[in-house]
C-alpha cells in the first residue's frame, strides 16, 4: 500500500492520460481478439457463412414501404370486401359477419330461426309426408348442435345390442345355423319393459311375440314367435314366469302353423310336466347366465341339439323342429 | 522506468481486483455492438476469409487483419466515454 501510494501520488496529468489510453487500447484489443476468436470458430465449425444470401433473393424479400400495402407488398385490407354465400338462405354475407349469420340461420343457440321456421312450417303444413320428411331431416342433421350429436350417439348405443353383427353371433351360439331367415330380425328389436304391462296386455303380447326377457336390458324380445335368437325353452320359461305355470307356448292354443301344431302341443304338455311351479327368470340369450336348474337344463339341451331329433321327450325338441319341419314329429311316442 | 512499470502493474492489479476491468470490458462490448462496430468488423472478416480461403484461415491472420481496423472503427463517443471512466478510476485510486 505504501508503495502504491507513493507511485500514484507522484504522477502528473500527462502520465495519467497515457496510462488511461493504454488501458483503453488494451480493452479494444481484447474486444477485437474476442471477435476474432468468435469468427474463427464460426469459420471452422462451418456456420459463418450460413446467413449469407445472394442479393437477388434478398431483392425478392425486401421490405416494401409504400402507402396502402403491407411490408410484403400486399394490399392489407383486401379480405374486408370478401363475401360468402350462405348455403342455407343463399344470401351473400360479408365474411366477417358470416359466422354469426350461419349460427342464426342454421339454428344454433337460443333464438334459432330455423327451429322456429320448422315449427311454423309443420303447424301450417297439413301434408303429412312433407312434415315427416322434415322431421327426418332434423333427426339426421346432427352437424350443428352438440345436443343432437349426443342424442345420436345415444341412439347408436341403444341400437348396438341388436346390431346385425351381434344378433348373428347370438344366432350362431344358439345353434340355429341354417334356420330359415327371419324377416323381422332387424326391424323390430326395440324391446318392451314387461313390468309396465298389465296381465291382459301381457297375454296378448305373448301370443304374438317371442317375449323372452333379456338378462342385460330386462326388456322383452319383440320379434316373432319363431325368432331365432331365443329357443323355445326360453320362450316357455318366460310364459311360465309371467302368466303362471298353466301357460304354454301360444302356438299350442292358436295353431299358428299346421306343421308344428302337434309338436307344440306335446311341448306344452312336457312343459307342464317338467316346469310347473318354477318361477325362474328365463335363461337369457347369453351363454354366461348363472347356474340355476333351468339354465343348466337349457344349456345342456343346447349342446346336445344335433342329436335331439332322435331323443324323445326332452324339452329341447322344440328348437330342433325348425331344422326339420317336414318329417312328422315323433309325438306318438310320448303322447 | 522500473518505477513506471511497477506503477502500471499496480494499476492493472487494482483494475482487476476491484472488478472495474470486467465492467469496462462489458460496457465496451455493449457499446460496440450497439453502434454496429461488430457488424462492420464481421463484414471485413468475411472479405479476409474469402481472400485467404476458408480452409487456410488462422486466428493469427484474423488478428493481424482485424485489430488495426477494429481500433480505427471505434466511434469517438465510445472512446471518450471509456476514457472518462478510466480517468475517474485512476483519480479515485490516485488519491488513496
Amino acid at each position: 500500500m505504501k508503495m502504491e501510494d507513493m507511485s500514484l501520488s507522484g504522477l502528473d496529468n500527462s502520465k495519467l492520460e497515457a496510462i488511461a489510453h493504454e488501458i483503453y487500447t488494451e480493452l479494444v484489443e481484447d474486444a477485437c481478439l474476442g471477435l476474432c476468436f468468435e469468427v474463427h470458430r464460426a469459420v471452422k465449425c462451418g456456420y459463418f457463412f450460413l446467413d449469407d444470401t445472394d442479393p437477388d433473393s434478398m431483392k425478392d424479400f425486401e421490405i416494401v414501404d409504400q402507402p396502402g400495402v403491407d411490408i410484403f407488398g400486399q394490399v392489407y385490407n383486401q379480405w374486408k370486401n370478401k363475401e360468402c354465400v350462405c348455403p342455407n338462405c343463399s344470401r351473400s354475407i360479408a365474411a366477417s359477419r358470416f359466422a354469426p349469420h350461419l349460427e342464426k340461420c342454421l339454428g344454433m343457440g337460443r333464438n334459432s330461426s330455423r327451429i322456429a321456421n320448422r315449427r311454423i312450417a309443420s303447424s301450417n303444413n297439413l301434408n303429412k309426408s312433407e312434415s315427416d320428411q322434415e322431421d327426418n331431416d332434423d333427426i339426421n342433421d346432427n352437424d350443428w348442435s352438440y345436443g343432437s350429436e349426443k342424442k345420436a350417439k345415444k341412439r347408436k348405443s341403444d341400437k348396438n345390442p341388436n346390431s346385425p353383427r351381434r344378433s348373428k353371433s347370438l344366432k350362431h351360439k344358439n345353434g340355429e345355423i341354417g334356420g330359415n331367415p327371419d324377416p323381422f330380425k332387424y326391424s323390430n328389436s326395440a324391446g318392451i319393459n314387461y313390468e309396465t304391462l298389465g296381465p291382459e296386455e301381457l297375454r296378448t303380447l305373448l301370443t304374438t311375440q317371442c317375449g323372452v326377457i333379456s338378462e342385460h336390458t330386462k326388456k322383452m324380445c319383440t320379434r316373432s314367435l319363431r325368432c331365432p335368437q331365443h329357443t323355445d325353452e326360453q320362450r316357455r320359461a318366460v310364459r311360465v314366469y309371467l302368466l303362471g305355470p298353466s301357460a304354454s307356448l301360444p302356438e299350442a292354443e292358436g295353431g299358428v302353423e299346421n306343421d308344428s301344431f302337434e309338436v307344440a302341443e306335446s311341448q306344452a304338455l312336457m312343459s307342464r310336466l317338467q316346469w310347473d311351479g318354477s318361477s325362474d327368470i328365463s335363461p337369457s340369450d347369453s351363454a354366461s347366465s348363472k347356474a340355476s336348474t333351468n339354465n343348466s337344463e337349457s344349456r345342456k339341451t343346447k349342446k346336445k341339439k344335433p342329436h335331439l331329433g332322435l331323443v324323445s321327450g326332452t324339452p329341447g325338441l322344440g328348437s330342433s323342429k325348425k331344422k326339420k319341419p317336414k318329417p312328422p314329429p315323433p309325438h306318438p311316442q310320448h303322447l | 522506468m522500473n518505477k513506471d512499470a511497477q506503477m502500471r502493474a499496480t494499476i492493472n492489479q487494482k483494475l482487476i481486483e476491484t472488478g472495474e476491468r470486467e465492467r469496462l470490458k462489458e460496457l465496451l462490448r455493449a457499446k460496440l455492438i450497439e453502434c454496429g462496430w461488430k457488424d462492420q468488423l464481421k463484414a471485413h472478416c468475411k472479405d479476409v476469409i474469402k481472400e485467404k480461403g476458408l480452409e487456410h484461415v488462422t486466428v493469427d491472420d484474423l488478428v493481424a487483419e482485424i485489430t488495426p481496423k477494429g481500433r480505427a472503427l471505434v466511434p469517438d463517443s465510445v472512446k471518450k466515454e471509456l476514457l472518462q471512466r478510466i480517468r475517474t478510476f485512476l483519480a479515485q485510486h490516485a488519491s488513496l
